[in-house]
């Protein structure tokens, strides 16, 4: 086995039970290990952008403009690579206003892009998607026509639950109570979906420590979980013992 | 100053959002062009934002650290956590595998990131336990229907939903895994819709409300 493959399984052994020991209690392992979750998470993404966008699209393209005296293509990087340098102004107060002008720039774009994707995505394809089975309604199987009602009373109602412009009562009362049934069903689905998430990561980390816990690592996990148990044994003890003698 | 403080930016704002709103509904070479050009653009000031999110983080921990505020001493991890991986990523040039030989960085990736990164997510599987069951208790016919619908999604997703359903209701010639479907394209479908309705037309309002200047909450302080 590699040297480099086995210092591999006792970082991910560690880092893995490190976090999992927040289950028992706050602890200094588990916060050394989010700690550097979150630098090693920043980094991934610092280096992620430098090779996929800086190195490729601003330093590379303005460097062969230069040298090829392509100036209208330089522009083309010159500009955005400001709008962006502009943001790191936030940090020096006085000129921190300069900073808007590549905000300005993300937010224009944003909103501007959002909207007609937004429309034909979410709200178009929404609708459309809701009374296409009415156009061959009568062809459609009786299940297909129940479900096909389901949904177009189900999508009513919810939208009478959101839709604040007249006061809640009477039949829209109702017909917005009835919305809440379908966005609990919504809910709770979504929620199993979550859980199931959750649990398949779960079962990936407990298969690696299991993977890891074998001879060939040098029973890593398990020299790592004796390590955790020795310290909160310890740490027990030592803190008992500093209550009683300060009593 | 108040020109190049506010109202160039709005009208960058302005400008920005328009020309894109109209490039999209123009089938034109020109607004092509354009669409793709400013998808560039917004490519590269967006990963310059990612360095202001950087710089953020660091100072805010160097803050700590020089200030000896209470686990300031955690701060340095966040700075071994970075440096570390940022070498990694510079000895791999920013690769991940070269010629299918897992590179330094790659390393990184399976041993560090990604056991810190699964890890943290699937800590939370816990603590949705706890959550289902705070929120499952049954008080009222809607907690009732998020109890179910969550019920039937995790048994429908697992072999042991099944086992349980054809012991139970395997009468009924159904099985748990079709009423999952069911529940998801049908009922589940019709909460989503109206929920993307209504987010739609939300998105809608606050686009045009940037772009026309009524929102201006991104301008920060004057």
């Amino acid at each position: 086995m590699e040297l480099s493959l086995v210092l591999g399984a006792w970082v991910a052994a560690g880092m893995t039970l490190f976090i999992f020991s927040f289950l028992y209690k706050d602890n200094p392992f588990y916060r050394a290990a989010e700690h550097l979750y979150v630098g090693v998470g920043m980094a991934w993404f610092i280096q992620l952008y430098t090779y996929s966008v800086i190195i490729p699209k601003v330093y590379k393209p303005l460097v062969d403009t230069i040298k090829a005296g392509d100036w209208v293509n330089m522009w083309l990087v010159l500009i955005p690579t400001v709008l962006g340098l502009s943001l790191i102004t936030q940090f020096i107060p006085k000129i921190s206003w300069i900073s808007r002008y590549g905000f300005t720039f993300l937010m224009g774009y944003g909103a501007g892009l959002i909207l007609p994707a937004g429309l034909a995505t979410d709200f178009m394809n929404q609708i459309v998607g809701t009374i296409e089975p009415f156009a061959n309604f009568f062809s459609l199987s009786a299940g297909a026509m129940i479900n096909a009602i389901i949904i177009l009373i189900g999508t009513l109602s919810v939208l009478f639950y959101f839709f604040f412009s007249v006061e809640h009562k009477g039949a829209i009362k109702k017909v917005s109570a009835f919305g809440v049934y379908f966005l609990m069903i919504y809910f709770g689905a979504s929620f199993g979906n979550t859980v199931m998430a959750r649990f398949s990561l779960l079962y990936g980390r407990f298969d690696t420590l299991v993977k890891y816990s074998k001879g060939e690592y040098f029973y890593a996990t398990n020299w790592i979980i004796l390590g955790l148990l020795i310290y909160f044994i310890c740490e027990k003890i030592f803190f008992k013992a500093v209550k009683l003698k300060k009593t | 100053m108040n020109i190049f403080k506010k109202y160039i930016p709005l009208a960058l704002v302005f400008v920005f959002g328009i020309v894109t709103l109209a490039s999209y509904y123009v089938p034109h070479r020109v607004s092509e062009s354009y669409m793709e050009q400013i998808s560039v653009w917004e490519n590269i000031v967006f990963a310059f934002s990612l360095f202001l999110g950087a710089i953020s983080l660091l100072y805010s921990h160097y803050n700590k650290i020089v200030k000896k505020v209470d686990g300031w001493g955690y701060s340095l991890f966040v700075y071994l956590g970075f440096i570390v991986m940022i070498v990694l990523a510079i000895v791999a040039n920013g690769k991940i595998s070269d010629e299918g030989q897992m590179t330094a960085l790659g390393w990184g990736f399976n041993y560090i990131y990604n056991p810190l990164s699964a890890t943290m997510f699937s800590v939370l599987a816990f603590y949705i336990i706890s959550t289902a069951y705070r929120s499952f208790r049954i008080k009222s016919s809607s907690a009732f229907l998020l109890f179910i619908a969550g019920l039937i999604l995790m048994l429908g997703n697992i072999p042991l939903g099944d086992l349980i359903w054809s012991k139970l209701l395997g009468w009924t010639h159904t099985s748990i895994a079709s009423i999952k479907d069911w529940v998801m394209n049908v009922p589940s479908t019709a909460g989503k819709r109206g929920i993307l309705i209504g987010v739609s037309v939300g998105a809608a309002v606050t686009s045009l409300k940037i772009i026309f200047g009524i929102e201006r909450g991104y301008m920060g302080k004057d």
